[in-house]
């Protein structure tokens, strides 16, 4: 036991795994925590502040211009939660592969992946309608719950670690992805004015797309209510139910799960799909939903939704509910950034902005989870 | 003392070591003398204090009182640094070699300055000439038999060319073969230099064969020091286990004391007639090796029968882990089988003993006795989910009410049902481990050193709801290292030894000088009815 606690790995897995315990902690500990959140995001914010004026521009007029293009102008909020639905889809699906004690991230490319049979599908197959479209983006789900499969394949026949095989598969996505976009019977576009141009799929037919919905002005793709009825589908499933308590019981102790009969084997695979389900799922609604790539799927298309959906999985503490306003907060920088161009700051600040903030909301439960090692350690120690 | 070369003999003196952990004094007041040219065995049994004797003189531990001469000079070793300075190797237990590194590289692992690999291919060759301790030092250790790697941890020691050699248990992995070999190797040690060695086990065989002094520790004294020349089995086997029984042995007065089920008339019926009852879980020749192929269980036969306390006594490494395992599903079998109720259960497959009824409490509860992270009453839930649940969804009100049931049932105590598990003490972790199993109306229960880092309190509280178990017709396998608990519970007494039964005895009225001598690895009756009675049955089957 004290081996293993003090083993950094392990730190780092248990860090991942951890629940937010301080939601279950004293009154002091709530303090605590709200007090070093608020500190460290201002802190955040700070330097943030700080590197802009090193470069020359304006925090107030970057900051104002952030916040116009993600919240205050009028219809925002719609591309902002356009822009979050995929982050918390993939969001989601990292959750659930973490609480089962695999590290999927390989996100990015089962949603590429996803996306590209889910425009394949609605592309190719000549019929209208919402057949369609339910068929696409089952196509793009059970694309990517088939990638990722690949990866928990090769951990539970040959061992290999499905960090490394997650990650490289990404590589290969890209890979596949790039050649069909330059193959005509795959995705590649067949009208004539766009032969040979730049590597763009059809666009979807408008009857093959997921309708949108228009609150108070501000439009987004009816998905964004499907993501968050997924979370609380999940944050239900994983707590009030026998499967996903022991889903759970296998991510934190692999051996008493064995013991009690869940088998590592069933599990751990059904939980790889569903994490690969959602980040194809995620592909899948991004292309039929508008938001991304007007309705085309091009090569550079994920726009790397699959790599900041483990960043908002990250923040949420794997909190399937806490990742609905982690994904909102990612999303609005996604779209806060599109409106630097007029304050003539790079647009890359947006990313170091986006790095500094998830420092600071990894910051406070760092804290807390190093406080309650150290309380477990002495415990431990206080025993032997 | 007789040769007149410039240093005077080279004679290790320990004297008035003591050493407390906490309140456990784990040696007191123990004095011995190495002497040069001589092989001195330390002999007790677990928690004797003879490991915690050896890492103070090799600098692992500081002592709270008293002195270490060497050579006539006063040593104060505080650190294995100053150990190593001073000449003194240790090989310890449990392999300190790292797998992926090639045999000259694990040599060199603890050196300090510039990696020499040239120095260090010749020294090995050197010394393994020396001693015809034959190795490739390309190899990799991974890839190397336990026999051969125990090698390469004597070479990584010899090397050094050390004055003071000390091995704690270091034939535990290895075959007779290998032990003997080992054997010679430290005669040479010992007669061509002028080394002292120090040998740590609980083997007779080997105490007796390879030393020339011994030293009998129990419960962190000295009990007794003698040539080995003047040494038999049987008297060392008295002073490693003998009177240490202070304790009133279980009478039947004790046991009548809890309740319904009418000890004497079971008393006097069950140690000769056990197969008149069908045995509830039976393990038929079961063999099994760990990832290094050591071998875990050696053709292990034993029947465990409802009503009675069966327990296997032996020193810790001999196979008790292995079957903890075994019956917690996560061991498979080489060869072999394991039968609750009648029916053949798959091993290693997961939660296969659990579903036929076998409830574990395991030897090690953090590891896979529960779930730290899970509060105390979801840890009651880990085997049977289903039972919380009430229109299809788990209610967290019925765990919590269940779990306030067992706190009060079990005197558990914690903040309540949803501390987490972590924030209990040991003794109440276990006691919630205990709950669970009990209340899973299991077939058989296993409690597996149940005791180990519990208070007296709490060991008293264990070993107490263990006889109510089995009084109300459970069948209970009870593991220990502890003799004294064996001895207060025990229907019946297996011991184990290098991963079978070696023997088997009544729980009462325990021959205590045949008990010593089982543990040590000596059948005083080579064939003895019992052990040939329970294979033989086995074998019928």
């Amino acid at each position: 036991m004290n081996q293993s606690l003090r083993n950094s790995s392990d730190w780092f897995a248990g860090f991942l795994k951890d629940t937010p315990s301080f939601l279950k902690h004293t009154l002091y500990d709530k303090w605590l925590v709200t007090g070093l959140y608020v500190v460290s995001i201002f802190s955040a914010l700070a330097v943030s502040a700080l590197l802009i004026w090193a470069t020359d521009g304006s925090w107030r007029s970057v900051f104002s211009a952030m916040l116009d293009g993600s919240l205050s102008n009028p219809g925002r909020w719609g591309a902002t939660i356009g822009e979050s639905t995929p982050l918390l889809l993939v969001a989601l699906g990292t959750i659930i592969s973490v609480r089962a004690g695999l590290i999927n991230i390989g996100q990015e490319g089962q949603l590429l992946i996803g996306a590209a049979v889910t425009t394949f599908i609605a592309v190719r197959i000549d019929h209208p309608g919402p057949l369609i479209l339910t068929l696409a983006l089952l196509g793009g789900l059970l694309a990517g719950a088939l990638w990722a499969w690949i990866a928990a394949g090769l951990k539970y026949w040959r061992r290999v670690p499905e960090v490394l095989t997650t990650l490289l598969l990404v590589t290969v996505a890209a890979q596949l992805v790039g050649y069909s976009l330059k193959t005509t019977t795959l995705l590649l576009d067949r009208s004539p004015d766009h032969a040979n141009r730049n590597q763009v799929s059809d666009k979807i037919p408008a009857n093959i797309r997921i309708p949108r919905l228009t609150i108070f002005g501000n439009e987004f793709p009816l998905s964004a209510l499907v993501a968050m009825a997924l979370a609380v589908v999940l944050a239900i499933w994983l707590v009030r139910t026998a499967t996903g308590f022991r889903l759970r019981m296998l991510g934190m102790n692999q051996k008493v799960a064995h013991r009690v009969g869940v088998s590592a084997v069933k599990y751990g695979m059904a939980a790889m799909a569903v994490s690969g389900g959602l980040a194809g799922l995620a592909g899948a609604m991004m292309i039929t939903g508008g938001d991304f790539g007007s309705y085309t799927f091009t090569a550079g298309f994920s726009s790397f939704i699959g790599w900041e959906g483990l960043l908002v999985a990250l923040v949420a503490r794997n909190h399937p509910l806490a990742a609905i306003p982690m994904a909102f907060i990612f999303g609005s920088l996604r779209t806060g950034s599109g409106f630097l161009a007029a304050t003539g700051v790079e647009r890359e600040i947006s990313n170091v902005v986006q790095a500094l903030i998830v420092l600071a909301l990894l910051l406070p439960p760092a804290v807390l989870y190093a406080r309650e090692r150290r309380k477990l350690l002495a415990t431990v120690k206080a025993r032997t | 003392m007789s040769s007149q070369v410039s240093s005077p003999p080279l004679d290790v003196e320990m004297a008035g070591i003591t050493k407390t952990f906490g309140s456990v004094v784990a040696c007191d007041d123990v004095s011995l003398t190495l002497r040069q040219g001589r092989i001195h065995g330390i002999l007790g049994e677990n928690g004797a204090g003879k490991s915690t004797l050896m890492k103070i003189l090799s600098g692992l531990y500081l002592p709270d009182a008293g002195n270490i001469t060497i050579a006539g000079s006063a040593q104060h070793i505080d650190s294995p640094n100053t150990a190593r300075q001073l000449g003194i190797a240790m090989v310890h237990q449990h392999f300190s070699l790292v797998p992926a590194l090639k045999v000259w590289e694990n040599v060199l692992l603890g050196d300090t300055g510039p990696l020499r690999e040239k120095l260090a291919r010749k020294k090995i060759t050197e010394v393994s000439q020396h001693y015809s301790l034959d190795i490739n030092p390309d190899a990799k250790v991974e890839t190397l038999p336990v026999g051969v790697r125990q090698r390469v941890e004597i070479i990584k020691c010899l090397v050094h060319d050390p004055r003071i050699v000390i091995l704690d248990e270091p034939t535990s992995v290895l075959s007779p073969a290998e032990s003997d070999s080992l054997f010679k190797v430290l005669r040479q040690v010992v007669s061509q230099g002028n080394h002292c060695v120090a040998l740590v086990s609980h083997k007779l065989n080997e105490i007796l064969t390879a030393t020339d002094d011994i030293t009998i520790m129990r419960q962190g004294k000295v009990v007794t020091q003698l040539a080995t020349s003047r040494a038999d089995a049987a008297m060392l086997a008295e002073a490693m286990v003998g009177r240490k029984v202070n304790l009133p042995l279980a009478l039947p007065e004790d046991r009548i004391y809890h309740g319904t089920a009418d000890a004497p008339n079971e008393n006097a019926a069950k140690p000769p007639t056990p197969p008149a009852k069908s045995p509830i879980l039976s393990i038929q020749a079961a063999k099994a090796c760990d990832t290094n192929g050591a071998v875990l269980l050696d053709s292990l036969n034993f029947d465990i029968y409802p009503g009675e306390i069966t327990a296997i006594a032996g020193v810790e490494g001999n196979g008790q882990s292995a079957i903890d395992q075994l019956l917690s599903s996560l061991l498979r079998l080489d060869s072999g089988k394991v039968e609750v109720d009648g029916k053949t259960v798959k091993t290693g497959k997961p939660g296969a003993f659990e579903q036929a009824g076998v409830a574990v409490v395991s030897e090690d509860r953090h590891d896979s006795g529960c779930v730290m992270d899970m509060s105390l009453a979801e840890n009651l839930f880990l085997a049977n989910p289903q039972e919380a649940r009430r229109g299809g969804l788990l209610q967290p009100k019925v765990m919590s009410a269940r779990a306030q049931q067992m706190i009060e049932d079990f005197s558990i105590t914690a903040s309540g049902p949803q501390a987490l598990m972590w924030s209990l003490s040991g003794g109440n972790q276990q006691r919630v481990v205990l709950a669970r199993s009990l209340t899973s109306q299991p077939k058989v229960l296993i409690a597996s050193q149940p005791t180990r880092g519990l208070d007296v309190g709490a060991v008293e509280y264990f070993l107490d709801r263990l006889k109510i178990a089995a009084e109300a017709g459970l069948a209970v396998l009870f593991i220990s290292h502890e003799l004294e608990e064996i001895l207060h519970v025990a229907d019946r007494i297996l011991v184990l030894y290098a991963g079978r039964i070696i023997g088997e005895m009544p729980g009462q009225d325990v021959d205590m000088r045949r008990l010593g001598l089982l543990m040590g690895g000596i059948d005083e009756v080579p064939h003895s009815g019992v052990t040939h009675g329970a294979t033989s049955g086995a074998a019928a089957r």
